[in-house]
């Protein structure tokens, strides 16, 4: 899943600024699961808000809002009625979210609370850890389902780069596995260790055109 | 359906002098939802009773708050006097005003307490009546580990007339006392056959657990035997027991030929046959820190069974003994008068190999000086450890061991013998070390709370109570991997969706769940955010 | 509200110990309002935020000793949250010592006592300081 960080507050305060009253909208699927941008975040972040407004001696007009999933127009279009009656829209969502929310409602400003940063799955309670970098050119077939590009600190695609820590730790940054370590022992667990003998050509990073644009059969 | 609440104040015999009731009343009076405010003198008392019930079978309300003494006294007494009156205990907020408001401050305490009560007031218009259900539960139990503790349990439970499976992992039951002398082994023969004749014990031998899923009232258990097993019980017993290891660790010198374990001296002392007599018998004990009792009592035994047997001189070097427990100072004696002697060292004393004995240099506390003996047998201190294959059933269950390795009780010091699961006990020395005392204590404790669980048929349950809502659960997990009683389990509502569900009959009703769930999805009714923050918003408003 | 001291006590430990406080007729300050709970496990970041905004002086969770909670994990939930609690309030500004978590038994009606009144101490200095400015 989608995995996001809220923005430092200064930097939140700063946005909304200029405006009174603001909508404060989550979203309900990825960020409310990893902890940043659901309901409960949103009840958080208005409250910060009040405090920090109140203290100023200018009482903040917060309205709060989520939706099942941000990213759909359907579902954003429900907030209209809030969206009128503010002057600018706080979004806790992932930037797909974000942006559909914008799009949705164009004469109104919308900012950023969160900053979308990986893709990935839960590691342990309240972690998550990335996983996947969207290169659109999945090769985990050759990897046992571990992928390199992502969980390499260098990106590398061909094996270990020989700096490998004691521990199977990472060369370059000491708390992260090296991910050709993982990747080794998984293939070894499977009997699979000739992939690792092959030679991969470089990736093709032109798969993947931006914005990427994908057609489902229209059933 | 609109709230109408009815308000009962009760000033204590008239003796919360420094609340101003007929001011509080006035206050109360003027909001629009309140039917009426009665101050009472003693609702605890039967005229306090016959207040509140003329009032709510004449009133049409459907809130009640009560100010009095604490919740913590009279809660439960109320809510079943309205269960009576058939107003669902649900309904009831109530407010301390005695021990957290009169009796906790000087002067007037009258504004306290107006707010206390309208914070009971804003809780109690958002509370929504719960409904409680009979559910039916499966009152079998299961009772793994065919020892001592676990024979005494199904026996005890049995006898009650619950009907009770016995899971042996061995061919036959005994478990220890088989290997132990004197005062235990005697009684292996009798609870056998009482087992054979209970005709509400099943015997399961050569069997083992090997998973367990479900919760409280229907655990559904898979066992291995000859054939794999699949059966439902209500609760779960378990008496697994121990085994004991040379602490050799401690121990300058390896386990071998004449430095035994205890187990290895009783083979010798029951084997028919006896190549050579020892004619000098030392027991070492108290070599680490741990201090437990177990040696003690393992030595005691022994050392008497070995002078009855064998005649040898027998030395217990130890720092303590420990008599702590039931039985074990007559024991002592018994040994003292036997010629067992005792030494109290308080520095370890030295041991190494003399041309095929074993010699002993120790100092001894009580005569101040050091005594060095060559011994033909030294049977070496122990320690207490779980049975082979309690880590594996722990994880199995997904209950908590503690640092040792044992089964962590729930709570130390209030339940003992119940785990973070309810429904799954232990007892005996698979919680660590215990003496037959408390162990017979853990086993009444089990059989009573087994019993009190499960009644036969059916059980109570306060129907979601804490529920997760099944519109707003996004299945993330969070609740089921945090729940400390593992309460709350996936399952499927329709086609596509799969959300949690919390067990009333094992929920222990914290809170945790319904604070952190992410999605806001689980309401704890009479705690829920709404009904707390209301509490808050009730303050300073009088 | 103006100044009130907020305290949410877990039923099975501070909340049995403020019982305790009355049954032995021994004081505190009048200001404090507490708010039963059935495990410090159940109080939330947005319950002390939105008191603070309602005007609380200060929002206190109580709960049992470490490795005593009944609920094996509840009071060190309460800390974590309490301590995010705080770093929230810094960020804008607001005095983050005006929430706390202390843990005490049901039978220690005097370290209730202490609590209660060293944090009515800390809100009358703070009061001071900002008067005298």
């Amino acid at each position: 899943m989608i995995v996001a960080e809220r923005k430092p507050i200064e930097e939140i305060l700063q946005m909304i600024a200029p405006y009174k009253k603001v909508l404060l909208a989550g979203c309900g699927t990825c960020v409310t699961i990893c902890w940043t941008g659901g309901e409960k975040e949103v009840g958080i972040l208005a409250s910060q808000l009040r405090l920090a407004r109140g203290k100023e001696g200018d009482k903040a007009d917060t309205v709060e809002a989520t939706v099942e999933r941000q990213c759909e127009k359907e579902m954003v279009e429900e907030l209209r009625d809030k969206v009128d009656g503010v002057e600018a829209v706080l979004s806790l969502a992932c930037g797909a979210g974000i942006q559909t929310i914008a799009e949705v409602f164009e004469d109104k400003p919308v900012f950023p609370a969160v900053n979308t940063t990986f893709l990935g799955s839960p590691e342990g309670e309240g972690v998550w850890l990335e996983n996947c970098g969207a290169c659109g050119d999945c090769f985990l077939d050759r990897t046992g389902g571990i992928c390199p590009m992502v969980r390499c600190a260098k990106g590398i695609l061909n094996g270990p780069c020989g700096g490998t820590r004691k521990g199977g730790k990472c060369e370059i940054d000491p708390d992260k596995d090296c991910g050709w370590v993982l990747i080794y022992r998984r293939l070894e667990k499977q009997g699979r260790l000739d992939l690792m003998r092959k030679y991969y050509p470089p990736k093709n990073f032109r798969v993947v055109k931006r914005p990427g644009k994908m057609q489902a059969i229209k059933a | 359906m609109p709230v109408r609440m009815g308000i009962f104040l009760c000033d204590c015999g008239g003796s919360l002098k420094n609340i101003d009731f007929p001011k509080v009343r006035e206050n109360l009076e003027n909001l629009e939802d309140i039917a009426f405010v009665d101050i009472t003198h003693n609702l605890c008392l039967e005229e306090g009773e016959k207040a509140i019930t003329s009032r709510i079978l004449t009133e049409n309300i459907n809130r009640v708050v009560i100010a009095a003494c604490s919740p913590e006294f009279r809660e439960r007494n109320f809510g079943e006097l309205l269960e009576k009156l058939r107003l669902n205990p649900g309904l009831l907020s109530l407010a301390n005003i005695r021990e957290q408001c009169s009796w906790a401050h000087e002067g007037d305490v009258t504004r306290k307490a107006l707010e206390l009560i309208m914070m009971a007031v804003g809780k109690a218009r958002l509370l929504q009546p719960v409904e409680r259900k009979e559910v039916a539960v499966n009152n079998e139990v299961l009772v793994v580990g065919g020892g001592f503790c676990g024979m005494k349990s199904s026996l005890e439970l049995s006898q009650l007339g619950i009907r009770t499976t016995l899971v042996e992992r061995e061919p036959t039951l005994g478990g220890k006392l088989k290997k132990l002398e004197g005062f235990y082994s005697s009684q292996i023969e009798a609870m056998i056959k009482a087992i054979e004749k209970a005709e509400n014990i099943e015997i399961l031998t050569s069997a083992e657990v090997t998973g367990v899923e479900g919760k409280i009232g229907d655990f559904k258990v898979r066992m291995r035997g000859t054939k794999e097993i699949l059966r439902s019980f209500g609760a779960i017993v378990f008496a697994t027991g121990y085994k004991t290891e040379v602490a050799a660790g401690d121990f300058p010198l390896k386990p071998g030929v004449n430095i035994i374990s205890q187990e290895r001296l009783v083979q010798l002392l029951q084997a028919p046959t006896l190549e050579a007599r020892p004619e000098t018998i030392g027991f070492i004990f108290d070599l680490s820190d741990e201090n437990p009792r177990f040696p003690t009592l393992a030595t005691l035994n022994n050392a008497l069974a070995v002078k009855q047997r064998w005649g040898s001189e027998v030395y217990v070097f130890c720092k303590n003994v420990k008599v702590d427990s039931e039985g074990v100072e007559k024991l002592y004696r018994e040994a003292r008068e036997d010629g067992v002697m005792f030494l109290k060292f308080d520095k370890n004393p030295k041991i190494s190999a003399d041309d095929g004995r074993v010699k002993i240099d120790a100092e001894d506390t009580l005569l101040g000086e050091e005594i060095v003996l060559t011994c033909d047998l030294v049977v070496a201190e122990e320690k207490l450890l779980p049975a082979e294959g309690t880590e594996g059933l722990s994880s199995l269950l997904k209950i908590r061991t503690d640092s040792q390795g044992f089964y962590q009780e729930e709570n130390v010091h209030l339940y003992p013998v119940s785990s973070e699961r309810k429904g799954i006990f232990f007892v005996g020395n698979c919680r660590g070390d215990l003496d037959l005392g408390r162990v017979l204590a853990d086993i009444s404790s089990v059989v009573a709370k087994v019993y009190e669980l499960l009644p036969p048929g059916k059980v109570i349950v306060e129907a979601e109570r804490v529920k997760a809502d099944p519109q707003k659960c996004v299945a993330c997990l969070t609740c089921i991997r945090v729940c400390p009683h593992r309460a709350v389990q996936l399952v499927q509502v329709d086609s596509e969706k799969v959300v949690a569900e919390i067990s009333q009959l094992a929920c222990d009703k914290c809170g945790i769940c319904a604070a952190i769930c992410p999605a806001k999805a689980i309401k704890f009714e009479g705690y829920s955010d709404d009904q707390i923050l209301a509490q808050i918003e009730a303050i300073g408003v009088s | 509200m103006n100044g009130e001291i907020i305290a949410f006590c877990c039923e099975h430990s501070a909340y049995a110990a403020a019982d305790v406080v009355g049954k032995q007729g021994l004081h505190y300050p009048e200001k404090l309002r507490v708010i039963r709970v059935p495990c410090a496990g159940r109080v939330d970041i947005i319950h002390m935020l939105k008191a603070l905004e309602e005007g609380a002086a200060a929002v206190l969770v109580l709960g049992c000793e470490d490795g005593l909670c009944q609920h094996l994990t509840g009071n060190v939930r309460a800390k974590e949250r309490v301590k995010y609690s705080e770093t929230l309030l810094t960020e804008v500004g607001i005095d983050g010592g005006r929430v706390g978590m202390f843990n005490l038994a049901a039978n220690a009606p005097h370290k209730f006592i202490k609590i209660i009144n060293e944090v009515n101490d800390r809100i009358k200095e703070r009061e001071r300081e900002n008067d005298s400015r």
